[in-house]
């Protein structure tokens, strides 16, 4: 009999629902009931008001459901900790501190000594390639720059669980794409063998299918569809072109009412 | 902040023009207006008059001490009594502004935050926070007047009431004002609550308290005259209630200017802290 391993994250049957201001019971989540392994990067894709926001402030501890429960790393999940580090879709950076205070600020949450912090936040600064704006004003810096901010200020705090909600929705083509790079390097951690676990919330299935190990589809509330992406990485272009991929991404835009004909029936059939 | 096509140095300019405008304009108004309010007094002094015989008399207020005479004493009035009195009067002023301020601040600023702790205090408190914010502050100074008498604590409690009030208003809806990605950021984070008020909290709302402090610094201004006027016997208010009773209006003038010069110094100092305290937000982008 082996040891099944405790998942990282674990939803049990999980429901939201909320009463709207007219008196309209809304349905954000239902029953959702998902594991997701040790050190693997998800993406919850699905078109907006799905709920996959919900999911992830549920799983932050900023929100409760109305029914079920959330686990991380087996520990039930009632309020937001430094195990569960997020990176939000709005600017999260305290613009009265420093780059590097920004940074720092998780690990003096925790009463680390100074010194430490420094020399931690030093080192994150410099694989975000922020170094040379440490002592920077938040407001001097470009959006870009402040998620890269935002991600060394997770990383250094340790969590083993990282929540990222369409963080990089708003950045433009090229300095998306190296934000990527950015982010999966710190995953990956020079092959490290403890890597985080991510759960990536986003709309963009290119980005998606650059990032994630499995892909999760949302819509209204439910879990429809749950894939693997089996590409090596880095995801090159050439990677990204492998049919298997294709026929990935050809899925997930049915799933989001994109594709015609012969990707449509696949998503039904997928759906039994 | 300066219009797009004016340069700082010529905005200086200008403002100092029209101020030795108006100086000027004084001047010709007390040549076109010559009559006397009392025998020695015009109705318009003129700066002539205000530096030379005004200044003067102000030496009668210097009650003496510290090695000098005084008026009351039988010297003849002098200059350096003159200024002794301004120095004194002023300490006074400034010693209730000041402690008013102090407590004001500090009372209206910890109420409000304790305030904005629950979501039920800033429910039940927002009522009265109206309803004394909307009280004019000088009208309660007959009950201040009652309630504490001519005491110098009665004075300081009068401008701290002034000053308390705008800076619990300014703070509690300065809190509510902070935006939620912050306070969700710093909680992921494992700040604490206390951790949070300190780091986020705080430095979040002092770009907004800024105008707060503008506010409670006018307040506190007339607050410290309003309750000087009423019976207190020091302090440069105490100086203009006692020159109207005696048509002295070109005293009355010269301190006037005086405060407008401090209250001017004030405001300069209040910009200045506050502008180092949120030199975050000014940071170019």
């Amino acid at each position: 009999m082996t040891k099944i391993p405790t998942p990282a994250l674990e939803f049990a049957d999980v429901s939201r629902h909320y009463l709207r201001r007219d008196g309209l019971g809304i349905r954000a989540l239902t029953d959702l009931t998902i594991n997701i392994a040790e050190g693997e990067f998800v993406c919850i894709v699905g078109p907006s008001g799905c709920g996959k926001s919900t999911l992830l402030q549920i799983c932050a501890g900023l929100d409760q459901p109305t029914s079920g429960v959330v686990k991380a790393q087996g520990a039930l999940v009632t309020a937001p900790g430094p195990d569960r580090g997020v990176v939000f879709q709005k600017d999260s950076v305290f613009p009265w501190m420093t780059v590097i205070n920004n940074v720092e600020y998780g690990l003096k949450c925790r009463g680390v000594p100074s010194t430490e912090r420094r020399r931690v936040a030093r080192l994150y600064l410099e694989r975000v390639g922020l170094a040379d704006v440490a002592g920077a004003w938040p407001n001097e810096l470009s959006g870009g720059m402040l998620k890269r901010v935002a991600i060394a200020s997770v990383f250094a705090n340790g969590s083993p669980v990282l929540l990222l909600d369409e963080p990089f929705g708003a950045l433009d083509y090229v300095t998306k794409h190296k934000i990527h790079d950015v982010l999966l390097d710190l995953w990956d951690d020079g092959g490290s063998t403890v890597r985080r676990t991510v759960l990536f919330v986003t709309h963009d299935v290119d980005e998606a299918l650059t990032l994630a190990d499995r892909i999760l589809v949302m819509r209204a509330g439910e879990i429809v569809d749950d894939l693997r992406v089996d590409s090596t990485r880095p995801r090159t272009e050439e990677n990204l072109s492998e049919p298997a991929v294709i026929a990935t991404k050809r899925r997930l835009l049915a799933h989001l009412g994109l594709a015609h004909g012969e990707a449509r029936m696949l998503v039904r059939e997928a759906g039994r | 902040m300066s219009a797009p096509d004016s340069a700082p140095g010529r905005d200086r300019l200008i403002n100092l023009g029209v101020l030795s405008g108006l100086a000027i304009g004084w001047q010709a108004l007390s040549i076109a207006l010559p009559q006397e309010i009392v025998p020695g007094v015009p109705l318009v002094p003129g700066w002539q008059v205000v530096f030379t015989s005004t200044l003067l008399s102000l030496s009668l207020y210097w009650p003496g001490g510290w090695g000098f005479g005084a008026v009351a004493g039988g010297d003849s009035p002098n200059y350096l009594y003159a200024l002794l009195a301004i120095g004194y009067h002023s300490g006074i002023t400034f010693a209730r502004l000041l402690m008013g301020l102090v407590v004001g601040t500090c009372v209206g600023t910890v109420l409000g935050l304790a305030i904005s702790w629950s979501v039920w205090g800033r429910r039940i408190v927002s009522p009265p926070i109206e309803f004394l914010r909307v009280l004019p502050l000088l009208a309660l100074v007959p009950l201040f007047r009652i309630w504490f008498g001519l005491s110098f604590f009665g004075q300081v409690a009068f401008v701290a009431y002034g000053v308390g009030v705008i800076f619990f208003a300014a703070t509690v809806n300065a809190v509510a004002n902070v935006a939620p990605v912050y306070i969700d950021n710093a909680r992921t984070f494992g700040a604490g609550r206390f951790f949070l008020y300190r780091t986020v909290i705080l430095p979040a709302i002092l770009p907004e308290m800024h105008s707060a402090v503008l506010l409670a610094l006018g307040a506190a201004w007339a607050a410290v005259l309003g309750a000087e006027f009423l019976g207190a016997q020091s302090g440069l208010g105490y100086i203009i209630v006692y020159s109207q009773a005696f048509g002295f209006l070109d005293r009355m003038f010269l301190i006037a200017l005086l405060v407008v010069l401090y209250a001017s110094v004030s405001y300069w100092l209040a910009n200045r802290l506050f502008q180092r305290l949120n030199r975050w937000s000014h940071a170019a982008t």
